[in-house]
């Protein structure tokens, strides 16, 4: 579980491939919703996805920490608040669908008495990339 | 004004690729360096929008407004870059010109394929220079030749990577 901009959040543990302390991002010209910045970690270059903006939730805390999401198209970083990430283990069956439109979602779960959305960090960003193009 | 000794690499076998770096706000941005055909200062470039040299009139081309940046072209270092593709010409300003560098053509990398719109067809991919990272320009549309071109959607962004060697770098 992280949490961006104070809102609790969950990923699968397979969708993550590590957490990290957020570097300053490099801007980019670019007209893609929510990709506008690129992180650069030695000579590795990795897409920014700009969770906070599209939750309309800023990051919060002073030592911001990196997602690495293993998305469908490569690595992706998601700056997420400074509370450290848990680890959480739920049953599969506890996964309630969900019908959230804002952020793509494999279903809601109940964690600590309360309900959190697993991102489905395999296809951030697809479905309002779909919905700008139509 | 032109780039002496620097030779234009046309022959696809050739292992490296030149570039002209410059910068535009905190954007770091290469120019093909066969089609540079000068690099002037505010004062060469002189006052009038368009710039002629050597018999060829160079259109002032935004580059700054064209990538929605924020650049400062008020300061000592902004420079005016003769651009020719040998279809078209183009005068651009950019903030500061950085430097000419030969990069290895495994070494360019494509564009991320999370970046999904117009960006596509702005930049040719992307290389590390000096530790910074540089946004290969695609010349073709910085010189308004491509400006009726649809953006590639997601499905033909893919198939465009998966088509080229640009997934193993060479996107120069």
């Amino acid at each position: 579980m992280f949490s961006v901009g104070g809102v609790k959040l969950a990923a699968r543990t397979e969708d993550v491939g590590g957490v990290s302390p957020w570097t300053e991002s490099i801007p980019v010209p670019s007209r893609t919703p929510f990709v506008q910045a690129m992180l650069k970690r030695g000579n590795q270059v990795m897409p920014v996805y700009d969770l906070a903006s599209r939750l309309g939730s800023p990051v919060q805390g002073d030592l911001l920490l990196c997602l690495e999401a293993r998305h469908l198209d490569g690595p992706m970083a998601i700056c997420i608040d400074a509370d450290v990430p848990s680890l959480e283990t739920v049953d599969a069956a506890a996964i309630r669908p969900n019908d959230r439109e804002d952020i793509e979602t494999l279903g809601t779960v109940t964690i600590g008495g309360k309900d959190v959305a697993i991102v489905a960090m395999q296809r951030l960003g697809r479905s309002r990339q779909d919905a700008v193009r139509s | 004004m032109s780039l002496r000794g620097h030779h234009p690499s046309t022959n696809v076998l050739v292992e490296t690729a030149s570039f002209l770096v410059v910068r535009l706000g905190v954007s770091y941005v290469a120019l093909p360096a066969d089609g540079v055909r000068g690099v002037l200062t505010r004062e060469e470039a002189g006052s009038e929008q368009s710039v002629t040299a050597a018999g060829t009139v160079y259109q002032p081309v935004d580059l700054a407004q064209r990538l929605s940046v924020l650049a400062d072209l008020s300061g000592l270092e902004m420079r005016t870059v003769l651009y020719s593709n040998g279809r078209s010409q183009g005068a651009i300003c950019v903030e500061q010109v950085v430097g000419l560098t030969d990069v290895a053509r495994k070494d360019c990398l494509p564009l991320p394929p999370q970046f999904q719109r117009d960006e596509r067809n702005w930049f040719a991919g992307m290389m590390l220079y000096q530790d910074q990272l540089v946004l290969i320009l695609n010349s073709s549309w910085a010189l308004g030749e491509l400006d009726d071109l649809v953006p590639a959607s997601v499905g033909q962004a893919e198939l465009m990577i998966a088509a080229t060697p640009a997934t193993v770098g060479g996107s120069c």
